[in-house]
């Protein structure tokens, strides 16, 4: 009984720490309509923040806690708000998603240049010592965290529903010039939230380091907020009380199974359980949360599409690459760059370039955010080592379906959802399959997992220079495919379920199914994409294929073009070079590359003075000018459509 | 089916709808029916409940009480893109329109959208060589597949609702009133049997509101059922056959043009209590279009709610 008793009051105390990281995530939400991917980033930099100032440079607490909390987390909402949210109004949907992740990424990164990740860190509990209750030991620490955390509910309870200001905070996402007319700042009010959210996620920062036993790591302390994820969606990213009472079942949750269920298993299973966790509560709450209703926003995407190239042009670029990938694969047979082989590192750009062709089709086509493209990369190498001896055709086709059948599950229970909650289960699905799966040493092996060239029938392609122009085939056809869904009807819903779901519901079409449909071919390419990646490497291995890599790449795609094949190739390119020349400021260039490039939807490519004219190009003819008055005649003009049957 | 037989045929039913938000009604009791070959008015003061009423219609709204029709079907509880494939077509107040594609793919996707892309004869026109073989016993040298036919109907459409030559415009660069006839067009595409139209006439001038008008009157006798939600008075009252009064979520008036017109319920709703002198404005507003050669419209007219309040 003791024993359950301690475990309940851990549990309450993690729920608590949870509690306030979420409610961060809702108070953000609620006056921004942004959800902060940098919470949990925000939280670790204060984390380390305070350890600098109290372990490293002997400051008192009271005044760690001043600058940490009052002046760095409050200044730094306040500009986040200013500088990078504010210019985004009118963006497209995706946009603000892709800031916060850069965001998150540039902490992580300037964390991790600051601060060793070998070294460990542990933060002293700001109250020591503990007393005894019913039989049980509690902590000081914990009670803090507890009560830290109820009067933080209560507090933002009273300031949204009783004070003017709260109103007005309520209010500035559902019609900010109505709010402007009214005579409060719409843009002040967003200011505020972004404070009250980055203090949260400092408090909760803050609150949590004390309880890692094992010290503070930036990853895990960063993606220690995934667990708040679930509570906010319970609490539908608005409602506190719930969002609180939630975090506080998952606190509880998670502590059960840790203590009473975890050591049924062996050690090995429990780390993989207990990383599964926040994954299974996440899809829980998704599973279980209403639909959401579709509404008419009147929302006119003002953005202009990158011009899809033609059936002719495609084919002409086509191959001219793949000339241009002849030239280089018996030009550049011996060069080597840092230990590894140009071509080896060529055939890498060609499969992240596939990736990047699959998240032009999620996210720049459909509009859906995908974080988990390396996942399926990762699983599509496990497959192509693992069936048929590896190195086969048919391993090949196993990791594209099998990935499009994991895609189509993880999309499922979020299409009755915005795209948020997609983007959510994505990000919650990356850390799951990093740390559970691509972690557990019966995966990839201590030495990492072993994977043959490809050999068809007779024909091997074993060495470098025949991998190389096996990829480059395979990333030109993918880009042909993507470039004939786009041309295709299915094409224009991908875009029309993307500009206006109120409007592609109301024309007959299902919105579920497109999603599903789209975020499955994604996946399924992402997945052949990394089963080709294993063989180029010949190896893949633990950190290959993780979470940060990955949001990272998705990042680089979103700087160059996230609606064009190029944007997706120049992403790839300059994701393996910079990992080359400068592998820890990766995550730095890429999150200030995202910030830059602020609203312009199409990334660098989409800015018309870059743009050269190529000889094979057709320009499109002018739009005709002029109106005349037709009249039907009694007919509907579904003639056409009959005939087609 | 002969005209007549067609016009007796209930085409949209709608029953007892009742939806609130938090503390507000929103819709109260309302119940209408949109005949085949007919075009209905539903008219009423700003945040009387029209949209709201559309919305339960089309299924983007769930209602917490009554029911919604189709012919004999109910179709209360069905999502919208099911209730769409029955024949149940709609706009938007706010256009909601497919802004980063063209005027003439907003329509295709209309056009196509009965088309399962999925079926390999679909996929298969995705390809180069496709349009370079028969198919279906079209011949090669002719356009070929549902995506071909349906360029085609589009620029018919687009021409139909005044916007030929203009489908390669992109829709979100469009003037409002332009981009409301893309968005009607889109509409006919799919061949619907009842048209629901939320203020199709804003933003067009007198010339395109005439022609807007003699529009909704082929189709209608075409055989659909048009249900309009229009704040123009002298358009509703030209072309409406039958004209339901929405104010405060209930149904406060049905009846004929002329019985509108003289209708006190209307009367007050649009102006406060009644007077004499309120009621010539009314019947003013209904008759006649601005003084400066606008059209009278609910919205800017003195019809406006709380312009003005008549003396007891």
């Amino acid at each position: 009984m003791s024993n359950f008793l301690q475990f309940t009051v851990f549990g309450i105390m993690l729920g608590a720490g949870y509690a306030i990281a979420a409610t961060g995530l809702v108070v953000t939400y609620t006056t921004s309509g942004v959800f902060n991917f940098a919470q949990g980033a925000v939280g670790m930099i204060a984390a380390f923040g305070y350890w600098e100032l109290v372990a490293s440079h002997h400051q008192p607490t009271w005044a760690a806690l001043i600058i940490v909390l009052v002046l760095g987390a409050s200044i730094s909402g306040a500009f986040v708000e200013r500088v990078l949210m504010r210019r985004l109004h009118g963006a497209s949907a995706e946009r603000p998603v892709m800031v916060t992740l850069g965001l998150m990424v540039i902490l992580t990164g300037m964390a991790t240049i600051i601060w060793s990740p070998t070294t460990q860190r542990t933060v002293e509990p700001m109250i020591g010592g503990q007393f005894r209750l019913v039989g049980i030991n509690i902590q000081y620490q914990y009670v803090l965290i507890i009560g830290v955390a109820a009067a933080v509910a209560l507090g933002l309870r009273a300031l949204f529903y009783s004070t003017r200001t709260g109103f007005a905070l309520r209010a500035v996402v559902d019609d900010p010039e109505l709010l402007g007319m009214s005579g409060v700042s719409p843009h002040r009010m967003s200011q505020y939230g972004w404070i009250l959210g980055f203090m949260m996620a400092a408090l909760s920062g803050l609150l949590l380091a004390p309880t890692q036993t094992t010290g503070i790591s930036i990853e895990s302390f960063t993606l220690l907020v995934v667990s708040g994820y679930a509570a906010a969606i319970v609490g539908r990213l608005k409602n506190i009380p719930l969002t609180f009472a939630a975090a506080i079942a998952i606190g509880l949750a998670e502590n059960y199974i840790r203590n009473y269920v975890e050591p049924h298993f062996s050690s090995q299973l429990q780390t993989d359980i207990d990383t599964a966790l926040p994954m299974v509560f996440l899809f829980i709450a998704l599973v279980t949360l209403p639909s959401v209703r579709l509404r008419a926003v009147g929302r006119l995407t003002s953005m202009r599409s990158p011009r899809v190239a033609g059936v002719r042009e495609s084919i002409i670029a086509g191959v001219v690459f793949l000339v241009v990938a002849v030239v280089m694969a018996f030009g550049f047979s011996n060069t080597i760059v840092k230990g590894t082989t140009l071509l080896t590192l060529g055939g890498m750009v060609m499969c992240l370039a596939i990736v990047g062709l699959s998240l032009v089709l999620v996210t720049g086509y459909s509009g859906q955010v995908s974080l988990c493209q390396f996942s399926f990369m990762g699983i599509g190498a496990f497959i192509m080592g693992k069936v048929a001896g590896g190195g086969s055709l048919v391993g090949l086709l196993f990791a594209t379906a099998i990935c499009a059948g994991i895609g189509a599950l993880i999309a499922l229970p979020t299409i009755r959802l915005s795209d948020l909650y997609l983007a959510l289960a994505t990000f919650a699905f990356a850390d799951a399959v990093a740390q559970g799966f691509f972690n557990d040493g019966r995966i990839y092996g201590s030495g990492g997992l072993q994977i043959a060239r490809i050999t068809l029938g007779s024909v091997s392609f074993g060495g470098d220079t025949a991998e190389f122009l096996l990829v480059a085939v395979f990333f030109v056809l993918s880009a042909w495919l993507v470039l004939a869904i786009r041309r295709s009807l299915f094409g224009r819903r991908l875009v029309a379920v993307n500009d206006s779901p109120a409007a592609y519901a109301t024309v007959g079409l299902n919105i579920g199914f497109t999603k599903v449909a789209v975020f499955a071919i994604g996946a399924g390419m992402a997945g052949m994409a990394g089963a080709l990646y294993g063989t180029v490497q010949g190896i893949v291995g633990t950190t290959d294929f993780d979470i940060f890599p990955g949001i990272i790449f998705v990042l680089f795609v979103t700087i160059w073009g996230i609606r064009t094949v190029s944007g997706a190739f120049l992403a790839a390119l300059t994701f393996v070079a910079l990992n080359q020349i400068w592998p820890s400021g990766v995550g730095i260039f890429a999150g200030l590359g995202v910030i830059l490039i602020g609203r312009a939807a199409n990334g660098i490519l989409g800015i018309e003075a870059i743009h050269v004219r190529l000889p094979w190009v057709r320009r499109p003819t002018g739009g005709a000018t002029a109106v005349p008055v037709g009249a039907f005649g009694g007919a509907t003009g579904n003639e056409g459509l009959s005939a087609a049957g | 089916m002969p005209q007549a037989e067609q016009s007796a045929v209930d085409v949209l039913t709608v029953e007892g709808v009742a939806v609130r938000f938090g503390g507000v009604a929103a819709l109260g009791d309302a119940n209408l029916h949109v005949r085949a070959g007919t075009v209905t008015g539903l008219i009423g003061p700003n945040g009387a409940g029209k949209t709201t009423l559309f919305n339960v219609i089309s299924g983007l709204q769930t209602p917490d009480r009554g029911t919604v029709h189709l012919y004999d079907r109910d179709i209360t509880g069905m999502k919208p893109h099911r209730r769409a494939r029955l024949g149940l077509a709609r706009t938007f107040q706010r256009l909601e329109l497919f802004g980063t594609l063209s005027a003439g793919e907003n329509v295709q996707v209309g056009l196509e959208s009965s088309i399962k892309w999925w079926q390999w004869r679909h996929v298969k026109r995705a390809f180069p060589w496709a349009k370079r073989s028969a198919v279906n016993g079209v011949p090669a040298d002719e356009p070929t597949g549902p995506g071909a036919i349906a360029v085609e109907t589009s620029d018919r459409l687009l021409e139909g609702v005044g916007l030929g030559g203009l489908g390669a415009e992109q829709a979100s660069a469009m003037p409002t009133g332009l981009a409301r006839m893309v968005e009607l067009a889109r509409a006919l595409a799919m061949a619907p049997k009842v048209l629901l139209l939320d203020e199709p006439g804003s933003g067009l001038d007198d010339a395109e509101s005439e022609a807007l008008g003699e529009l909704l009157t082929t189709l209608a006798k075409g055989g659909m059922g048009v249900l309009l939600v229009e704040h123009d008075m002298e358009l509703v009252m030209r072309i409406c056959d039958y004209i339901y009064v929405l104010d405060f979520g209930d149904i406060i008036a049905a009846g004929t043009p002329e019985e509108i017109r003289k209708d006190p319920m209307v009367q007050a709703a649009y102006l406060g209590t009644v007077t004499d002198s309120a009621a010539d404005t009314a019947a003013a507003t209904f008759d006649q279009p601005d003084a400066d050669g606008g059209r009278g419209t609910a919205a800017d007219g003195p019809g406006e709610r709380g312009d003005e309040v008549a003396e007891e």
